[in-house]
């Protein structure tokens, strides 16, 4: 069942002379995991904004087609009551800690605070979520002192901690470690298993080619293309709108001129491209190394 | 990245443990105590056996003194000074030194007046040093004070380091393409200029950035809100309040009343 549906949606921040999304049309289930790929300025932003409802009530600007969000109709709907069902993080991690806690622990549980939850409710709540995102250690810092990568893993807790139906991530691991990443993938995955529907926007292609159902691919607010990971990652259209592809996306295809690629679909990880590779090589020759 | 704008000094004491309003209660009780009495010593006695012990109780003592003797002394022994010798009071003079001739009545108000206010700031930093900023905040809006308001209060105490450090980011950044921080004063204010636009128009940005933040964690949720933080008010904070809101009664019956 959709539980996102959103119907020719143009929409134009306020003061600008071109719509940021044109009749942008798309539905995505309930558990879904799906990735926004598109080089800069292409909407992805914006399209997070308006599935957590902040475009338009806390943009403005002129909002035509329907949004549908868990339910809700976002003309027929305040800002307030989207938080129980969508859940935001962006980007800088700084700007997202609120100011008003001092220590990460207080901070995860700021949200719960605002929307009333028990006390007793609230301190399991958080814990668990800490120690979700493996950042229970941290409880006790000041949420300033913390580095980049942890200020974002804290970032994601906090609403991770609120439980929305949705959650929608703008670069959540923008400072990250490949280590950090792959962990809080790992956590991204967990939870749309159990049933959250996971909207995430990231230039990392190779770990959206592991992790997501789905690619949405956006150039200048319009859909361009939509479709399993493995399909959209190695489309050359995809190249051609300024976003980047895989590394091993582009060997292959270089490989593939020479007739040295023998598959008909390219590959996005390494894994899928040391599988192709090692096929060429003559039987027994073959290295059988696998990424780990 | 530690700096914080609190005075709050971690301890386990009784007076940590008193209820924020009882404390605020508290400073302004002997604040008004000692502004409305008609006594003369009042003030003297209220720091005597009222605040100094109670930097005791609340084993903040050193940091009390601290204060006490690098800020709050100095201020009023600088309003005493000028107090004493310019205040035209009538009565005794002590010495005559060219146009100086203080007296004995304007030494003693100066001093009376130095007490209030060293009585008024010292209560201030002992509140300060034994209630944290968060556990203030949430018990007056757990009584009613509207959360954007104890918001804006406790994130600038917040955030006013931070923007302190970035701008000394944006200084490092500026001085290492050769911005001139030694000549002269005008020539320096001059450069200062370009800095100016990026931290203003940066926290512009951020300010909406944040807001959304904390709006995408509920902050305007019509819901009532609750406190990850239980603070405790027990009958002996009441006591103490109901017992402090007679007393500053009692202090301004007497002074309009009996004398």
């Amino acid at each position: 069942m959709a539980i996102v549906n959103l119907q020719n949606v143009t929409y134009k921040y306020p003061l600008t002379s071109s719509p940021a999304l044109r009749d942008v049309s798309l539905q995505i289930d309930e558990g879904e995991f799906v990735a926004l790929v598109g080089a800069n300025g292409a909407g992805k932003s914006t399209l997070c904004y308006t599935l957590a409802g902040f475009v338009p009530h806390f943009f403005k600007g002129e909002l035509t087609g329907t949004v549908e969000v868990a339910g809700i109709e976002t003309h027929a709907s305040m800002l307030n009551e989207w938080v129980m069902n969508v859940g935001l993080a962006f980007q800088n991690p700084f700007n997202q800690i609120s100011g008003a806690k001092y220590t990460v622990f207080e901070e995860v549980a700021f949200g719960l605070e605002n929307i009333g939850v028990p006390r007793d409710e609230m301190i399991s709540r958080v814990e668990a979520a800490m120690k979700l995102t493996d950042i229970s250690d941290l409880a006790e810092r000041s949420p300033y002192s913390l580095s980049g990568g942890q200020q974002q893993r804290v970032a994601l807790t906090s609403i991770l901690v609120m439980q929305p139906k949705i959650l929608v991530l703008d670069e959540p691991t923008s400072q990250m470690d490949p280590i950090g990443t792959r962990e809080v993938f790992g956590v991204i995955r967990k939870m749309a298993e159990q049933g959250m529907t996971v909207i995430l926007v990231e230039h990392k292609v190779e770990w959206i080619a592991q992790f997501a159902d789905r690619v949405i691919a956006l150039k200048d607010g319009q859909v361009l293309l939509e479709g399993i990971p493995g399909e959209v990652l190695t489309a050359p259209i995809l190249e051609e709108s300024g976003f980047g592809i895989s590394r091993y996306t582009s060997v292959a295809r270089k490989a593939q001129e020479l007739s040295l690629w023998k598959k008909d679909k390219l590959p996005v990880t390494l894994d899928e491209a040391v599988e192709g590779f090692d096929s060429l090589l003559p039987q027994g020759e073959g290295t059988g190394m696998r990424a780990k | 990245m530690h700096e914080r704008l609190s005075f709050y000094a971690k301890r386990d004491s009784v007076l940590h443990r008193l209820n924020p309003l009882t404390k605020l209660t508290l400073v302004f009780g002997f604040v008004l105590i000692s502004f409305l009495t008609p006594f003369y010593w009042t003030p003297h006695l209220l720091i005597l056996f009222g605040v100094m012990p109670l930097s005791f109780l609340g084993k903040v003592a050193r940091e009390y003194f601290n204060a006490s003797l690098r800020l709050i002394l100095p201020a009023a022994g600088f309003l005493f000074i000028m107090q004493a010798l310019f205040q035209p009071l009538e009565g005794q003079e002590l010495f005559h030194i060219w146009f100086l001739h203080p007296t004995k009545e304007s030494v003693m108000f100066a001093f009376r007046n130095a007490m209030r206010i060293f009585v008024m700031v010292s209560s201030f930093t002992l509140f300060l040093l034994t209630t944290h900023p968060s556990e203030l905040m949430s018990d007056l809006s757990r009584r009613g004070l509207p959360g954007q308001f104890a918001y804006v209060i406790i994130s600038t105490l917040q955030i006013l380091p931070q923007m302190q450090a970035k701008a000394q980011t944006i200084i490092a950044a500026q001085r290492s393409r050769g911005l001139d921080t030694e000549s002269s004063f005008l020539r320096r204010a001059g450069s200062l200029i370009p800095l100016v636009g990026p931290l203003v128009f940066g926290s512009l940005v951020e300010v909406e950035e944040r807001a959304i933040a904390i709006e995408a964690r509920g902050f305007t949720s019509t819901r009532l809100k609750t406190s990850l933080h239980d603070i405790p008010d027990t009958n002996s904070d009441r006591l103490i309040r109901w017992t402090l809101a007679v007393l500053v009664l009692v202090s301004l019956a007497v002074r309009l009343w009996l004398l």
